[in-house]
């Protein structure tokens, strides 16, 4: 049962996020891309936060997210983009699947704990 | 300044003319080239150089290097066969043209020059391996963005990027590279990084306190550094809007063979490359790890429609969220 759920392809970015989160005192499970990431939030009703990249494999950060909302039924996850792109058009997509925010990498850890913490509160 | 003043290309000298060596050096400079001479002045000191993985914008050749006559057209015949995509530029002691030499080994040399007018060579050079205009503003903020996303992986290391060069080779450095396909209205094509195995994987070894990093690992953290400089370009140079026109469905094969170490995007137009060195911070004995990065933009190169996206006012750092 996991609080956080992150997901990204890049095992780098993985293993940075889950790590600087779970020293803060979060549980957290990973993912690989969005499809994997769509199965873990199947079979874990504990999640309260998704941290997602956009650009991935398989399936795209975006999708998910709307396949989250639209398959799953799960209104109430928060999601909290985590990628390189910063452009106004996924913003919109993104909020329209009522993402709660957006950040663009490099993840700054300690930048964004408070806020991660109160959405999992 | 103009576009290209920013760019050099490093050109193997084979040439020993010794009373005219500070006018070629002095031509040289004035073009933008970086001269490499072989240490040894036969065949195997010109394959020592074409083995060592340089990337080469071309070569001048003196018709009678070595002090053979006609020992330039042996080594035009060997450089050729292996690496036909450098364009050789020919210098010979008094015809300022390829007559009299066979048609096949004409074929070989973008021009013949004599050193008494160097400025025919500079017109040929201009077309052969100047003959992409590079925006100013490009070429600056590549080697920015850059720096600042290996920064951000290799926290231990400060990265320094040398003046970017134009070449013409298709060789691969080191064994592992990524490659990133780019997509604009005004460019298309690719993104490589290129490194040692060896040198990356010691350097990541050293900042690990100890622990274990996998030769997968390391595949991830130059992907994430791919990932990160792709995402900076496309932030700032890729329209967001542009239109995705028939175009954006022209590919073309890219060829490697690894056994050579060489790859073909299908272009014989130079590339854009960058050199990147990692010195360790706290070793004062370290060698620096290079990491080299080219641009290819075989599809696509419209530099007339280059822009840099409109910056926003953005009260959001990267890093930080942007809460809706």
């Amino acid at each position: 049962m996991a609080q956080v759920l992150v997901v990204d392809d890049s095992s780098t970015v993985r293993n940075d996020v889950c790590g600087f989160l779970t020293a803060n005192g979060l549980t957290v499970t990973p993912a690989i891309d969005g499809k994997d990431g769509l199965e873990k939030l199947k079979g874990d009703h504990a999640i309260k936060l998704v941290l997602c990249d956009i650009n991935m494999p398989n399936m795209d950060g975006l999708t998910m997210v709307e396949k989250i909302r639209s398959e799953l039924k799960n209104t109430s996850v928060n999601v909290i983009m985590l990628t390189t792109e910063n452009n106004s058009s996924m913003k919109e997509r993104g909020k329209a699947a009522g993402i709660k925010g957006w950040i663009v990498k490099p993840f700054n850890g300690p930048a964004v704990i408070s806020s991660i913490k109160k959405l999992v509160a | 300044m103009s576009a290209n003043q920013l760019l050099v290309s490093k050109v193997m000298i084979l040439d020993d003319a010794r009373a005219h060596s500070e006018s070629l050096k002095a031509f040289c400079e004035e073009c933008g080239l970086v001269g490499i001479r072989p240490q040894r002045v036969d065949e195997s000191g010109v394959v020592a150089i074409l083995d060592s993985n340089v990337a080469l914008g071309g070569i001048l050749l003196y018709e009678n290097f070595g002090g053979e006559a006609g020992n330039g057209l042996k080594l035009a015949r060997k450089i050729n066969e292996s690496r036909p995509e450098l364009p050789i530029f020919l210098r010979r002691d008094s015809i300022a043209s390829v007559a009299g030499l066979s048609e096949k080994d004409a074929a070989m040399f973008r021009c013949a020059y004599t050193l008494e007018d160097l400025q025919q060579l500079r017109a040929v050079l201009d077309t052969s391996i100047f003959s992409r205009i590079y925006p100013a503003e490009l070429v600056r903020g590549i080697a920015d963005m850059t720096r600042t996303s290996l920064e951000t992986l290799f926290r231990n290391c400060d990265v320094v990027v040398e003046t970017p060069y134009l070449v013409k080779d298709r060789v691969i450095y080191g064994e592992v590279f990524t490659m990133i396909s780019i997509d604009s209205n005004w460019c298309r094509g690719y993104m490589m990084l290129q490194a040692s195995e060896e040198y990356l994987l010691e350097l990541l070894r050293r900042d690990s306190n100890g622990e274990t990093v996998s030769v997968r690992e390391m595949n991830n953290i130059l992907a994430e550094a791919t990932n990160l400089i792709w995402g900076s370009f496309k932030n700032r140079y890729a329209g967001h809007n542009h239109c995705v026109s028939n175009l954006a469905c022209i590919q073309v094969p890219i060829i490697i063979n690894h056994k050579r170490s060489y790859i073909s995007f299908g272009s014989e137009d130079p590339q854009l490359c960058f050199k990147y060195s990692l010195w360790e911070r706290n070793r004062a004995d370290a060698c620096a790890v290079p990491i080299y990065q080219r641009f290819i933009f075989n599809l696509n190169w419209s530099p007339e429609e280059f822009r840099e996206n409109p910056t926003v006012e953005s009260l959001v750092d990267s890093g930080e969220i942007e809460m809706f």
